[in-house]
């Protein structure tokens, strides 16, 4: 209850304008006449003096004379002095005094002139916000989000120059296969993908010769000469060309970051069984015998969806739904569930499974968010859903329509991390180690196949698995059960699945789904579960999310601010706000330049603090000092106090008039005469 | 045997782990209970989980509740205690001279404080802190997350006989968690984080039988059992405790006062423990106390795991005994009248105890000290040169009386004012009265509570004896076993007891006043200023000034 929240302020204006009013009226006092006498004897006037209406009256209506009471004296000179008019009808001789009227009229002028300062007295601090910046930038955002450039780059070894596509053809090929990218990365949404005037640059090279397109403004990495070392590298396995690819055009992004990350697709002409090779850095190879048309479809279509989109499939997982917090923090938290440790318990190394496989994760995602990890074992935990006995599979099966109610959240208690409180996404990764009763536990697919990996997601909450003991029979005569460790394979196996589940969880595919991929031979798969491609496609998409993001919690914000005029804005608001702003130039900038790590760090923070600005605990609380409020309290004294003194100008405003009239027509009549 | 001791601990630590044991993570579970001298009985659950240190052990555990070891990490924890409490401790008939009582008997409503491990640079600030909340209500939404930092929380074990009614209609009962974490300094014996948690609930069972009068007038207590306090039975023990077991003690005031029943009655029954109490199951061990005649019996329930396990106490012959209490009975009440001052006084009163403890032959000579530690808030402003101290009625020399004093002056809305006083009490005294005055603040409007007529709490005070330690010695020579319990029992417990918590009254606006106020003065500052007159007066004003002219 927060009724003066400057409690001063208001009655000093208050008694700023009561002041003039007294000052106004204490002008007679110049005049020799104490005030307060002056009030005395107005009363006096008033109640002892009943005739006195009349002898006013008789001031202008003179069709009424001033003798109904013979006994009655002039009292004041001023009554002598009408008495003493000789004209007794609608004129006067003498100017009316404008004295009452000046009177009057400063006393309404010093309450007119008196508002300003209490409109400012009673104003509250809201910290200037740049309304029309957030304005600006949720214009640019929403017309079109600043995506990072790239670069592509396709290289022609061995084409004849005489079948397909010459060596004057470069420059054709370079514009094809752009076309070609066009026409398919159109329906592409608003993050998906890369800036849109990006460039094909070509370069074929035969026994003929090395000639580079010139349509593009980069300079062609493809050391001419290498075909032959690549020949002899293609004798070796796929990881090793892709490392010597990496070696020979991996160079580019390292030493020149301005422009964004350069994708090349390889296209080698040969007298054998097509192949395609996409590897864990940035590029691609194709090998085979193909006609060019053919070979721009393909070298295209792995330029857009795997380089450009990341291998994303569309309605998957929707991009708005980034699993990263409004602080930019993930929290992995793996918890290990004995469903009833009456029949077994299970323990696992997680120290050990940590090491190998999420630190990489957490080093390569570095960039997208910040990312922690905890973990726990918990006990008598079962799952909410049934389960039902399959004679043929002589195991327990759980079928995908009972996935929403398998997280038994009444028993599951996974929330216990303090960082739960906060505004980092907690992502929850379950391993699920069935009872006895329900041993074991395998997941049906909806075309009626076991989930080989037995586990599941659900979007922005986590993952689970279900991992079942080898052993399903319940040793009844131990009462005390046994204590087992997880064997490090089959961790191993259990956060492999993880490593797809998160993937998942990030909209990508999970890893080795992509086998099934029509067209493409092999995906080579990197240790850290992320190949460097994926992780662009990620960073761009995470940079214009977090940008929209930023865009559009600022613009609620200044709507907001706007829409309240009389609520309190902190200076820290307006400091994050501006922090906020500065972060996401920032991100644009180093995404003008394709700057891909340090776009999305900064974008991240602009997020992170557009958020904190919007949920600032003075913004949260309700009490507010409204207008009706400031209205309620006011009111009581300027509504009637002002309501009488313009009634008085008013009335003193037309006797004025009418004595002016009067006087204009004595003297007009004067003058007749 | 001092040496030989901790090393056969350590040995039964790992024979103990033997089925069980997660790598040095431990929990444990233990329940005792124990007959009150006004026909209660009272239930003490103790649960303990300890982790070795993380420099060793890492950060990952699997009995540990991560929620608390976090904590511990972020707010760098050396000591926490945290206790949630509803009814208040009864030490004229519950004892005041028990490790149960001095470290689990608590004030009323929320209580905290911790010990943290602050850097160096910050030691300024201090590194302790208390806080307390007399008037908070305590129901099973804060025993739910409580049970949750259980590894078996209430599905199993002895927690799962925590029937939510039979707790919430006890007379009193104490929920409280206490950290201990050696994670940061170096000093100290247990490394690691020990997380101990404890439900105290003092019950009155249902008496099945009449309960007759004897002759002498004495009623018998009543007969019980775990199912009839708590509608369940112990059907099993949390398989990841490493301990799990039931005690049941019988005081030493009272086995002395069976004894003498024993006498009377020479003729006692073969499966009866001691003469006039008869127990439903045979106890595991029986063990006594080294100093006075207590005695605990032991029920393992790993051991009845077959069947469920419900231990049941019938009286044979009326018996009356009273509990060992602390020298001094605190009590703490206000004096004065009106919204404007007043003052708090403790008074200290001696019990009969305090003779069996000091001893007769000491009395004249000896001295007893007693600390008192008050936290006050800051509306109610404390005048710390207004002790006074009243030995037997007759108004002390302070200087005489108390040793230290130790004051902290509230800061208006900032801190509350805290006042420890030690005094050098001579050991004959029969009553000691300490008064202090105070005045009482005005809140601000939006400071004032709701329901604010009510008056506000001040949180209890704490009166420690430091030179009385209430320990007791189940833990034999020939102990065989480890039981948390009973080593918390062994330590050094300096006897605590809290005060009543006040209610001090307020003066409490009428929280429509400002707007009542505005309407008044606008409307008297209205009528004077635009009276219908005021156009008269204006009129008037022109009149006279013509006049003069």
């Amino acid at each position: 209850m927060d009724l003066l929240p400057s409690s001063l302020s208001p009655w000093s204006s208050f008694l700023l304008s009561r002041c003039s009013v007294i000052i106004v009226l204490m002008l007679p006092k110049v005049h020799g006449e104490p005030w307060l006498t002056l009030k005395c004897f107005a009363a006096d006037s008033i109640h002892k003096n009943p005739n006195r209406s009349s002898i006013n009256g008789g001031n202008r209506r003179t069709s009424q004379p001033p003798t109904t009471d013979p006994h009655q004296t002039p009292q004041t000179p001023f009554q002598s002095g009408v008495i003493a008019d000789p004209n007794p009808d609608n004129t006067r001789s003498s100017k009316p005094g404008i004295k009452r009227l000046i009177m009057i009229s400063t006393v309404l002028f010093s309450f007119i002139l008196g508002l300003p300062f209490l409109l400012k007295s009673i104003e509250i601090y809201r910290s200037p916000l740049p309304f029309r910046d957030i304005e600006l930038l949720g214009d640019r955002f929403e017309s079109s989000p600043r995506r990072l450039p790239c670069k592509f780059q396709a290289v022609f070894l061995g084409f004849e120059g005489g079948s397909s596509g010459g060596f004057s053809d470069v420059e054709k090929l370079g514009f094809v296969i752009l076309d070609e990218m066009r026409e398919l990365s159109r329906n592409n949404g608003k993050c998906g993908g890369c800036d849109l005037n990006y460039t094909v640059s070509v370069t074929a090279e035969s026994e003929a010769g090395c000639v580079t397109n010139q349509g593009s403004s980069m300079p062609s990495l493809w050391q001419c000469g290498s075909f032959s070392e690549l020949d002899d590298r293609l004798k070796e396995d796929d990881e090793s060309v892709d490392e010597w690819l990496d070696s020979m055009l991996g160079k580019y992004n390292g030493d020149l970051a301005d422009g964004g990350k350069m994708y090349t697709v390889v296209v080698m002409s040969r007298d054998e069984e097509a192949r395609i090779v996409v590897g864990k850095h940035r590029h691609a190879w194709i090998r085979g015998n193909f006609g060019e048309k053919d070979a721009v479809d393909k070298v295209a279509n792995i330029f857009v969806k795997y380089f450009m989109n990341g291998g994303k499939e569309d309605g998957l997982v929707k991009g708005e739904f980034m699993p990263v917090g409004a602080d930019g923090r993930i929290v992995l938290s793996f918890s290990l569930l004995n469903a009833d440790p009456q029949h077994w318990i299970y323990n696992w190394n997680f120290e050990r499974i940590e090491e190998v496989k999420l630190f990489p994760i957490i080093k390569v995602l570095a960039s997208v968010a910040n990312i922690s990890v905890e973990s726990q074992v918990l006990y008598h935990t079962p799952k909410s859903s049934f389960s039902y006995w399959d004679e043929k599979l002589s195991s327990f099966i759980f079928s995908t329509k009972d996935l929403p109610f398998f997280v038994n959240s009444n028993e599951w208690h996974l929330d216990t991390s303090i960082a739960a409180g906060g505004r980092s996404k907690v992502l929850q990764f379950v391993v699920y180690i069935p009872s006895a009763e329900e041993c074991p536990l395998l997941l049906q697919l909806p075309n009626g196949e076991i989930s080989s990996t037995n586990g599941f997601i659900s979007p922005m909450w986590g993952g689970v698995v279900v991992w079942n003991p080898s052993d399903c029979s319940k040793n009844s005569k131990n009462e005390h059960p046994i204590s087992h460790t997880l064997s490090s394979q089959d961790l191993q196996k259990v956060f492999e699945v993880f490593t797809g589940q998160l993937r998942q969880l990030f909209g990508l595919k999970s890893s080795n789904q992509y086998d099934w991929q029509p067209g493409i031979s092999r995906f080579l798969g990197s240790e850290s579960g992320f190949t460097e491609w994926e992780l662009d496609a990620l960073l761009r998409q995470h940079t214009c999310f977090n940008l929209i993001s930023c865009a559009s919690t600022l613009g609620s914000l200044s709507r907001l601010v706007q829409s309240l005029p009389r609520m309190i804005i902190m200076d820290e608001i307006g400091k994050q706000v501006m922090l906020s702003l500065q972060a996401a130039n920032l991100a644009e900038n180093n995404a003008s330049l394709g700057i891909y790590e340090a776009s999305t760090v900064s974008s991240r923070q602009a997020r992170a603090l557009a958020e904190d600005a919007f949920f600032h605990p003075s913004i949260m609380s309700i009490s507010y000092y409204s207008f009706e409020h400031c209205f309620a309290i006011y009111t009581p004294f300027f509504l009637p106090v002002l309501l009488h003194v313009v009634l008085a100008a008013v009335k003193e405003w037309k006797r004025y008039k009418k004595e002016q009239a009067k006087y204009l027509a004595g003297k007009s009549k004067a003058k007749a005469e | 045997m001092g040496i030989i001791q901790p090393v056969m601990i350590v040995a039964l630590v790992v024979l103990g782990c033997f089925n069980l044991c997660y790598g040095g993570e431990e929990f444990s579970e233990e329940l005792l209970l124990r007959p009150l001298p006004d026909r209660k009985v009272l239930a003490h659950f103790h649960f303990e989980s300890t982790t070795p240190p993380t420099k060793d052990y890492g950060h990952h555990h699997h009995l540990f509740p991560k929620a608390i070891y976090q904590l511990v990490h972020k707010f760098r924890i050396r000591e926490l205690e945290l206790s949630f409490t509803q009814g208040r401790w009864n030490y004229e008939r519950w004892g005041g001279y028990d490790p149960i009582s001095s470290s689990n008997a608590k004030p009323p409503g929320v209580e905290l404080w911790a010990i943290f491990d602050v850097p160096l640079d910050q030691q300024s600030s201090g590194s302790i802190r208390y806080g307390a909340l007399p008037r908070e209500a305590v129901c099973t939404e804060n025993l739910t997350p409580w049970l949750k930092l259980l590894p078996c929380r209430d599905k199993s074990g002895l927690a799962s006989i925590l029937d939510r009614p039979a707790i919430y209609r006890a007379f009193y009962h104490s929920q409280r968690l206490r950290i201990t974490s050696n994670e940061f300094g170096s000093e100290g014996i247990e490394p690691g984080i020990d997380l101990e948690q404890t439900l105290t609930i003092v019950v009155q069972p249902d008496d099945q039988r009449t309960s007759t009068s004897y002759s002498s007038g004495k009623m018998l207590q009543p007969d019980w059992s775990i199912s009839s306090i708590f509608g369940r039975k112990i059907s099993g023990t949390c398989v990841l405790a490493r301990s799990s077991s039931v005690f049941f003690e019988l005081e030493s005031t009272l086995v002395s006062e069976l004894n003498k029943l024993g006498v009377d009655n020479a003729a006692s029954d073969g499966d009866q423990v001691y003469p006039g109490v008869e127990l439903s199951v045979a106890p595991d061990q029986v063990i006594k106390e080294r100093k006075s005649s207590s005695v605990l019996f032991e029920f393992s329930v790993k051991k009845h795991d077959y069947k469920p396990l419900d231990i049941g106490v019938k009286w044979k012959y009326p018996i009356v005994w009273s509990c060992v209490q602390a020298p001094f009975q605190a009590n703490r009440f206000l004096m004065g009248s009106g919204n404007e001052r007043g003052s708090i006084a403790i008074s200290l009163k001696a019990t009969d105890h305090q003779r069996i403890i000091v001893g007769d032959e000491f009395r004249d000579k000896c001295e007893m000290r007693v600390v008192i530690f008050q936290v006050v808030p800051w509306y109610v402003k404390i005048y710390f040169h207004t002790v006074q101290v009243f030995l037997d009625g007759r108004l002390e020399h302070t200087p005489a009386v108390i040793e230290k004093i130790q004051v902290s002056p509230s800061e208006d809305r900032v801190s509350p004012g805290v006042m420890e006083i030690a005094l050098r009490l001579p050991c004959s005294t029969v009553s000691a009265v300490i008064t202090v005055n105070f005045d009482k603040g005005f809140l601000h409007i939006d400071e004032y509570p709701p329901d604010a007529n009510q008056g506000y709490d001040i949180p209890s005070a704490v009166v420690r004896f430091p030179d009385i330690q209430a320990s007791t010695y189940y833990l034999g020579d020939n102990s065989s076993r480890n039981s948390p319990i009973l080593s918390k029992f062994q330590e050094n417990n300096p006897v605590l007891s809290y005060t009543e918590v006040l209610l001090v009254p307020l003066a409490t606006p009428d929280f429509s006043m400002p707007y009542n106020v505005i309407t008044i003065t606008c409307t008297l500052l209205e009528k004077l200023l635009s009276s219908p007159d005021f156009v008269q007066v204006v009129q008037q004003v022109e009149r006279k000034i013509t006049g003069a002219i």
